[in-house]
């Protein structure tokens, strides 16, 4: 991952630039949204969302942040014209405040049938079909046969491989989407490597896990394990107001990931959060924090690092809106409890609110999970030693809901130890490493719905536009369970794989629906856990390159 | 929470609240039949007709198959302006290719069939799948045929849309609740015994897609019907390039671009896999699609699969559908057996069915419709094989 694009770049390019060259210490905009055409700028800098592609040497769809910004070779999406900072089809999204009603609109005069979907089609898609050259096949996929296969080599992983190791397991293989490929003190890193897809194991197999994983040279990569721990960590979680979308608006880790190497894009943050992943946005960033607001309390660390730094707090507040059309220059709150509204400004607002685990694998191999309102997400449900519902399936560090690093570290260990010795313990219905506390972001959402909506538009799944009255009127209609409002939204269907619009829409339902978020479901969690490339899964049709670990 | 039916009794109790099963309670309350019940086990959109591809085409190998799908065709056109919905229907052709000369000979014999009932379908050659097909390989087809009233839609609104329609009709939908048995003293339907009760009924209607063949059997009837799990995947979204739906005649595979951009397709199963992992997705599905498509554009091999998923399809022996009332349990309608083309034959289909549960007669031929058809001794068999896409 590296960081912002400096603002000169070695000769002007002859292609469609990705906009105009950033200015320093400013986010680019990268692309238009599919639907309304909205501005979007780099949101989580790390793969997930959807506001940064781009095209690069024919391929479509390219996160830029996943190529370090290399904007000179980087051509702007179809979806754009004639640029990202100037799109002319960014009419759309003033002529249609409330938005475009494809489920009802379009249907009279028939004979205009085929004119609609001529535009409605143009208007969705990011960019033409790819057209890179054909190149050499690519190399066949690679199997690893192993005895434990650890995915992520995060702080959690690494400790438990490690731990593994010394209590004698003999082969390990990490996965890991960012570290390069090593051997890590006898266990295989295979680096640049991401998990793509986990079945429900096969108990009648010798290994009963067959992990596939893509790596970034294109290749498939199958992993027959007889124990599978996932270390896949958490990120920061997204939230539902009015232009929450809008250029500007980071999770804290794309605040990291965008400011690292390189300035901050931002010069007055206000940081939306009161725990401590917020006290690490405001300790990693001093004097470029305005200001700290939050759903709830500010915890104490918090409070004494912003008075350390003069930054102000504003407990207990509802964000209601981003101030700005084209990029955040401010944003409007109110204090909870109907209190009084108020405007700050800002060039970014740095969501550090929460932090959720990524619940594809669990999803994927059938383990049994738990919501935890606290966070509003869910968790894998597991035993002290991280075993999931599905045998041999664990769960280490913050996918299992530990956040605390040196917790982290005793847990995962204590988790490859009871792999060493072979001891297992069935989970218990709760999870013992945290208490789930009373969710402070459920009465926050109850709070919000109740405000008044105001002209801008509140996206409730960023990646397909889906706004919240567009699941309001659905729930009203009477189609009730996340899997229905899915299908009849299309919110979770985008890039993201529902990253940052599936917890807070399980919890917006649930007030909606009125009953417990467990009973509005969950989506199929349906592989690949991040898109994939056709040719990365081609390559597993054809017999494998295999070694097995001694 | 599942509410419990509002009577205690029902003139027809129709079982898959699935394209077929809620046209078919349309049609019966359209015609004053009623009271209706639907129930469903799952979710709306939960089993085939929420996880189908879209397709709906008239190039059939049989004439009684066209006829219905051309009459379905019609239906989906004026589906908008009846239920309110836009399923964006859009007729852009089916094109089947061929890659050797053996498949264009099947294809031209079912291109004949389909002009004799009056579509304008052609065969066309190489240069003008090309045409059709931007992008794809030159050496990787001979030809094909086209129909250009053939065409693909977004099958959600159409559920959307029957299931508020029936509903402003009064027929009841009760969602989560899963039929167990049929109650027949004397021999004929009197009410079915489901997971909320016994609730009595004069009529009840098979249309529970993959799960009819089993919803047979507890009601006592031997049937032939088979569920085969069958896998579809859908790239991220792209602009504007293909217009058709394409099936290639060798293999099954299929694809088309949906209104989102996606590219969606699927291929005939393994048939190893094809009656395991539930409703889970295969790596050998991705990974012969995948490989079936980068063979059909090799520029594809950087496109990204979002997702993947799987669903039933509802097989019969000789590939027709089962509509009908069973002789052998009075009151008890078949509307099943669509082996994965349901929904392009949905509203005709349905409207026949209706007609059985009033007691009218039906113009379909028994012979090739009939439940009773695969009891016949010594039939001699017409079979529909054109299973694909």
């Amino acid at each position: 991952m590296s960081g912002m694009p400096s603002a000169s770049s070695p000769e002007p390019p002859r292609v469609p630039h990705v906009g105009s060259p950033p200015r320093k210490g400013r986010l680019p905009l990268l692309q238009r949204s599919i639907r309304y055409h909205r501005p979007r700028a780099p949101f989580c800098g790390v793969g997930y969302c959807t506001n940064c592609l781009v095209r690069v040497d024919g391929r479509t769809n390219v996160r830029a942040c996943q190529e370090g910004f290399d904007l000179p070779r980087m051509k702007t999406t179809a979806n754009a014209w004639p640029s990202p900072s100037f799109d002319l089809l960014g009419i759309v999204d003033v002529v249609f405040p409330r938005g475009i009603d494809t489920l009802r609109g379009f249907r009279r005069p028939a004979a205009f049938t085929s004119l609609y979907q001529r535009v409605v089609r143009r208007l969705s898609g990011y960019d033409d079909p790819p057209s890179e050259a054909a190149q050499q096949p690519p190399p066949a996929s690679i199997r690893r046969i192993v005895e434990v296969a650890v995915v992520g080599g995060g702080v959690s992983g690494s400790a438990a491989a490690d731990a593994l190791l010394r209590s004698g397991v003999g082969s390990v293989a990490v996965l890991d989407r960012d570290a390069r490929a090593s051997t890590m003190s006898g266990a295989e890193m295979l680096g640049r490597t991401t998990a793509v897809f986990l079945p429900p194991p096969d108990p009648a197999a010798a290994r009963p896990f067959a992990l596939a994983a893509t790596n970034d040279s294109g290749q498939g990569v199958e992993v027959r394990a007889r124990s599978v721990i996932v270390a896949t960590g958490g990120y920061d979680a997204s939230l539902l107001f009015s232009g929450n979308d809008r250029p500007g608006v980071l999770t804290a880790e794309g605040a990291f990931a965008l400011s690292a190497p390189g300035p901050p894009p931002f010069n007055r943050a206000v940081v939306f959060g009161g725990g401590e992943r917020a006290r690490e946005v405001l300790a990693r960033f001093p004097s470029r924090i305005s200001a700290v607001a939050a759903p709830g309390d500010v915890n104490p660390d918090l409070t004494r690092l912003a008075s350390e730094q003069g930054v102000p707090l504003y407990p207990r507040s509802l964000v209601l809106s981003t101030v700005g059309r084209r990029r955040v220059r401010g944003l409007t709150l109110r204090t909870r409890s109907d209190g009084p509204s108020f405007r700050l400004g800002a060039d970014a607002i740095i969501l550090a609110h929460r932090r959720v685990p990524h619940p594809q694998l669990f999803f994927q191999a059938g383990a049994l999970m738990q919501w935890r309102s606290r966070a509003a997400a869910y968790f894998p449900i597991v035993s002290e030693t991280g075993q999931t519902t599905v045998p041999g399936l664990y769960a280490v560090g913050e996918a299992a809901g530990v956040s605390d690093p040196a917790a982290a570290v005793r847990c995962a260990q204590l988790t490859a130890t009871s792999i060493g010795q072979r001891n297992s313990s069935a989970p218990s219905s709760s999870n013992p490493h945290s208490l789930d506390l009373p969710g402070e972001l459920e009465g926050y959402y109850r709070e919000l719905l109740r405000q008044p909506r105001g002209s801008g538009k509140w996206i409730a799944c960023p990646c397909e536009d889906v706004l919240l009255h567009e699941v309001e009127d659905a729930e009203r209609r009477g189609y009730r369970g996340i899997e229905v409002i899915k299908r009849y939204t299309g919110l979770g269907t985008g890039l993201c794989q529902g990253r940052y619009c599936l917890p807070d829409a399980i919890l917006l339902l649930s007030i909606l629906e009125q009953r417990r978020p467990s009973e509005v479901g969950y989506i199929t969690q349906r592989p690949p856990v991040l898109p994939t490339s056709l040719g990365a899964l081609a390559s597993f049709a054809d017999s494998p390159d295999e070694k097995e670990a001694s | 929470m599942i509410a419990s039916p509002a009577r205690s009794s029902y003139h027809t109790v129709v079982v898959g609240a699935g394209i077929i099963g809620l046209y078919t309670a349309y049609h019966l309350a359209h015609a004053g039949a009623g009271p209706i019940l639907v129930l469903d086990r799952g979710f709306l959109s939960g089993g085939a007709s929420g996880r189908n591809g879209g397709g709906v085409r008239q190039q059939w190998e049989t004439p009684a198959t066209i006829r219905l799908a051309r009459e379905s065709v019609a239906a989906y056109r004026r589906f908008g302006r009846e239920f309110g919905y836009n399923i964006w229907f859009r007729q852009s052709g089916y094109v089947f290719v061929a890659e050797d000369e053996g498949q264009l000979a099947r294809l031209r014999r079912v291109n004949a069939v389909v002009r004799g009932e009056g579509l304008v379908s052609r065969v066309i050659d190489a240069a003008e799948v090309l045409r059709l097909v931007p992008g794809i390989r030159p050496d990787a087809i001979i030809g094909g045929t086209y129909l250009r009233t053939d065409g693909i839609l977004y099958p959600f609104p159409a559920l959307w849309g029957l299931y508020e329609a029936v509903r402003a009709l009064g027929v009841e939908v009760l969602l989560g609740a899963e039929v167990t048995g049929i109650h027949a003293p004397g021999g004929r339907v009197a009410a079915v015994e489901t997971s909320l009760g016994r609730i009595a009924t004069e009529h009840c209607v098979n249309a529970a897609g993959g799960w009819s063949g089993e919803l047979s059997r507890r009601a006592g009837l031997d049937v032939p019907n088979v569920a085969t799990r069958h896998e579809i995947l859908a790239t991220e979204p792209l602009k504007p390039f293909l217009d058709p739906m394409v099936v290639r005649v060798s293999d099954g595979l299929y694809f088309s671009q949906t209104m989102r951009g996606e590219v969606v397709g699927g291929i005939a199963p393994s048939t190893t896999l094809a009656t395991r992992l539930g409703m889970g997705s295969s790596l050998d599905f991705l990974a012969r699609m995948s490989r079936g498509l980068v063979g059909l554009f090799p520029q594809f091999r950087s496109l990204r699969v979002l997702r993947a998923w799987s669903g039933y399809y509802d097989d019969t022996p000789d590939g027709f559908p089962v509509i009908g009332t069973d002789a052998r349990l009075p009151g008890f309608v078949h509307a099943n057996g669509f082996g994965g083309h349901g929904f392009m034959l949905a509203p005709a289909s349905a409207q026949r069915v209706a007609r059985a549960v009033l007691g009218e007669p039906s113009d379909l031929d028994p012979h090739l419709f009939g439940p009773q058809r695969f009891s016949e001794p010594g039939r001699a068999l017409p079979t529909e094989r054109l299973q694909l896409g």
